[in-house]
């Protein structure tokens, strides 16, 4: 489910990529203090997307040594009470994901075997007694998805509001009423393409395996392949999701992240998207060029 | 008032054309049109009246202090909201409830209706279009409009669904979407020229 929100890194100034990076590493850092060193696994952008949102400021950047770069360290964020709230919802998610069989697919493929699930367990139940709220919500909401998955719910819509009203429970409790309501928004949308790109992603395997897949069901695509006219139409489905990500986005002034930000949602998804309707997003990962 | 040039984002020492560039940069993304149905719609709202404000201000004082009429408003065009009006009294009260933001009103009126008639179809679109559910909406309102092809109200709905993302803001002026046929940058000027501004009378990019 997770791996898709990319930003452009090749696209951007240089300083908004030492930024990004400066997140990627200060999450990672916050994730092993929080969870010790097997929890940094779980990392990726999209968990490193949702602490820059989460983020309130720049921060102040701090070098740090770690396993990865124990010489010179790396200048990362640190010390951000955001970063700990993305620290703890990335764990969480995790857990539920692997719980649910994720753990078969996409970049969480063989996980446990890396980690130990044992160990990520007591991340997880930490992490829950640490944001219950949030916990709640997310088992509320793969409960419901689970229901839809099993009676196989032909909708689009469905399925994706159960995803994507779990993604909306990431955005702070306690602040500015105006960033939450924008927040709230934009990671409900942001949710919903996350969960509608990866059902495209998915629909090859997913019809060789007979598994559940909404887009095959929605479209009636059940031997794996796209015609023009579903693609169309979903690719439609995809850009209003965009569409109302980026529009919430434009409400909050998100300071020094604006560009990275704003490049992300106006390039990296439209990049991702195509990419995986045209079947050519595994390849270009590999490649790195996306 | 918050400094104007401030709102614009642009220096005092800016000349009028980058005023007026910055102006209209805002304007274009904060306008209706980009908020048509969206809960947020407010708080886009109040950014535009702050703009144009803003530019109001700015032009005022360079014009020696005479009044000058600005600003981009509502367009006027419908996209596709409950806007209308309706003879069954429980309609009316779905109507009031997805104007208001109450969709879960909306939707336990709807639930609880029993003809699943055109306009049954069309509020039950609109409900979804708030929600974000965009693909339910658009089969909904097809429903309507097969059931009721001569309703006007019905059809522009359809017709705003199916018009998609391609008008909406996007900063560099380029088409907005996954198959924007923007893919390029060295394309963007022809495409913007193409096919953001040809019917849009408010596109002011090119």
């Amino acid at each position: 489910m997770f791996g898709y929100v990319r930003p452009p890194l090749d696209r951007m100034a240089g300083e908004d990529a030492a930024r990004f990076r400066r997140v990627y590493c200060g999450l990672c850092h916050a994730l092993g203090h929080r969870y010790g060193p097997a929890a940094r696994w779980i990392l990726n952008y999209d968990f490193t997307f949702l602490a820059i949102l989460l983020l309130d400021g720049e921060g102040e950047p701090r070098r740090r040594r770690c396993a990865v770069h124990p010489v010179h360290g790396r200048e990362i964020l640190d010390g951000e009470p955001s970063l700990d709230l993305a620290a703890d919802e990335s764990v969480i998610l995790t857990y539920y994901q692997l719980r649910d069989g994720a753990e078969d697919s996409g970049p969480l493929r063989g996980l446990p075997y890396r980690m130990g699930s044992g160990a990520f367990s007591l991340a997880y139940h930490q992490a829950a007694a640490r944001r219950p709220r949030f916990d709640r919500a997310v088992r509320e909401r793969l409960g419901a998805l689970r229901e839809l998955e099993e009676s196989r719910c032909a909708s689009l819509d469905l399925p994706a509001d159960a995803f994507a009203s779990l993604l909306r429970e990431a955005a702070p409790e306690e602040g500015d009423p105006v960033r939450r309501r924008v927040l709230g928004e934009l990671l409900y949308h942001l949710g919903r393409w996350i969960y509608l790109i990866d059902a495209a992603d998915d629909l090859k395997r997913d019809a060789a395996e007979g598994a559940y897949n909404p887009a095959a069901l929605r479209y009636g695509l059940l031997d794996g392949a796209w015609t023009p006219e579903a693609k169309e139409a979903f690719a439609a489905t995809l850009d209003h999701s965009v569409h109302r990500t980026a529009a919430a986005f434009e409400l909050w002034d998100f300071g020094v992240w604006d560009p990275l930000l704003r490049e992300t949602l106006y390039y990296g998804l439209f990049r991702v998207g195509r990419a995986v309707l045209d079947g050519t997003f595994h390849q270009a990962k590999k490649r790195k060029s996306i | 008032m918050e400094d104007p040039y401030k709102v614009l984002g642009v220096g005092e020492d800016a000349t009028d054309e980058e005023v007026k560039k910055a102006y209209r940069e805002l304007a274009r993304k904060y306008h209706p049109d980009n908020y048509q149905n969206n809960p947020l719609a407010d708080l886009a709202e109040e950014k535009m009246k702050a703009v144009n404000a803003a530019y109001e201000e700015i032009t005022r004082r360079r014009s020696g202090g005479v009044r000058q009429e600005s600003g981009y408003g509502a367009s006027g065009a419908s996209g596709g909201g409950a806007y209308g009006s309706s003879y069954d009294p429980v309609l009316r009260q779905v109507r009031v409830a997805i104007q208001s933001g109450d969709l879960a009103r909306a939707e336990a009126l709807l639930s609880q209706y029993g003809e699943r008639n055109a306009e049954w179809h069309f509020l039950w679109g609109s409900l979804c279009v708030r929600r974000g559910w965009m693909d339910e909406a658009l089969q909904s309102y097809e429903k309507a409009v097969a059931m009721d092809p001569s309703n006007a109200e019905y059809r522009q709905a359809l017709d705003y669904m199916r018009r998609g993302t391609r008008t909406a803001y996007h900063p560099s002026g380029g088409t907005f979407g996954t198959y924007g046929g923007c893919c390029d940058d060295w394309c963007l000027p022809l495409c913007c020229a193409w096919s953001v501004c040809g019917g849009n009378p408010f596109c002011i990019c090119c």
